[in-house]
């Protein structure tokens, strides 16, 4: 549910407890939620130091509201220091690092870290 | 300096032992501002006449030939790099843009080679002053040791430890051709020219760079300032690779595991499989 969907369910059941909601209230309301812009996915790519969620991260990518975000250059300053910190705001993973492509060569290294791919909606 | 032939060139190499370990560690060099501020205003006079992304008629005209392709403190660098009789430019790309814009996606130049060898370098030339508001190019260091594909690079952004190469008019750098790197963000206004070439060695390796008496191989430093990829002193392992390659002794390169050379150490006695006759 976006957050407009909320105020709108929120103000139903207020209606409701109050004893004031009508039919056609219901129905305004259900109209405006079906109209309502459906929520987005946003996408937070964290390139960890190794497989851990509390490993350093040492890249970043995020996409919200539909565009990506300039990572600040500064990595002192990027919102999560660990995936873990992404977790605890309430991020979700939905890819984990992909062993088998980092198995590749013992004596080369590839890519850019451990890669997690988080979520959320807004 | 002396011209071999058209395409040929050397000149004195300027760049000392550490100078040049400091390259195998860091993948690019930067030379600021060693390019004169006339030569500057002439080139970017050119760019706006020859707007084309390949503004190859500048390597036509000897003023530039002069302070830039042959940029005594460039060109020493690559001599140093490449060895003697290094084979000049043919080719002049313009990576121009008008600010302000988002970053470029990191990526490898197409047709790059991923090892120790070093037989060719990428070199820019900002004929204008680049700061940060200017998109300047941002590298990776140590990325030119660390595998991997433009298009699985596509969704990396921030990367803790890149460098934005800010600098003023004139100024030189110059990459191990695999570097990892990309446009910087650009909240400024303006244009920007971004000359970039390319030199190729023809000569093998050897150690004829300015040699520092004191340089010890056993005991130098081959652990690069970043290592966001590889595993505990693989990198340490690859710097000391492509050094001993500059330096000829390529079969001579070993690495007998665990503490031995090149890793670093508080030892009493000299690594173990430290190859003989490195200074030599």
């Amino acid at each position: 549910m976006t957050a407009a969907q909320r105020e709108i369910a929120d103000r139903l059941a207020a209606a409701l407890a109050a004893g004031t909601l009508t039919v056609e209230d219901l129905r305004q309301g259900m109209e405006e939620v079906a109209r309502s812009p459906g929520a987005r996915q946003d996408i937070l790519y964290l390139q960890a130091a190794n497989t851990s969620p509390t490993a350093g991260v040492v890249g970043m990518m995020l996409i919200e509201d539909g565009a990506p975000v300039e990572t600040p250059a500064d990595a002192d300053v990027w919102p999560y220091q660990t995936v873990l910190e992404a977790v605890n705001d309430g991020w979700r993973i939905i890819s984990f690092p992909n062993m088998a492509l980092l198995s590749v060569s013992e004596d080369d290294p590839h890519g850019l870290g451990f890669e997690f791919i988080l979520e959320r909606w807004s | 300096m002396t011209a071999i032939d058209e395409k040929l060139y050397d000149c004195d190499a300027t760049l000392t032992d550490t100078q040049v370990l400091d390259f195998c560690k860091n993948g690019y060099l930067l030379l600021e501002g060693v390019v004169p501020d006339e030569v500057n205003r002439k080139s970017v006079a050119h760019c706006d006449g020859d707007s084309f992304y390949e503004p190859t008629s500048i390597l036509q005209q000897d003023w530039f030939l002069e302070h830039v392709i042959c940029n005594r403190a460039a060109a020493g660098a690559v001599r140093s790099l490449l060895g003697a009789d290094f084979h000049l430019p043919i080719l002049m790309s313009n990576h121009r843009f008008t600010a302000p814009g988002p970053a470029q996606g990191w990526h490898v130049d197409g047709n790059f080679k991923f090892g120790p060898a070093l037989n060719n370098l990428q070199v820019f030339y900002y004929p204008q002053d680049t700061p940060l508001e200017m998109g300047p190019t941002q590298v990776m260091p140590g990325s030119h040791l660390v595998r991997n594909k433009a298009r699985f690079m596509a969704h990396l952004d921030g990367i803790r430890g890149m460098v934005s190469t800010t600098a003023p008019a004139g100024s030189i750098f110059i990459t191990a051709y695999q570097i990892w790197h990309r446009r910087g963000p650009a909240s400024g206004e303006g244009l920007r020219n971004l000359l970039k070439y390319f030199y190729w060695r023809t000569e093998p390796p050897v150690r004829d760079w300015v040699v520092e008496e004191d340089f010890d191989f056993a005991t130098v430093e081959y652990s690069p300032s970043f290592n966001a990829s590889g595993e505990q002193f693989r990198m340490d392992v690859k710097v000391a690779e492509m050094f001993l390659w500059l330096c000829g002794k390529h079969d001579q390169f070993q690495n007998l595991g665990g503490q031995s050379w090149p890793l670093p150490g508080h030892r009493n006695d000299l690594p173990y499989g430290l190859p003989e006759g490195l200074g030599l």
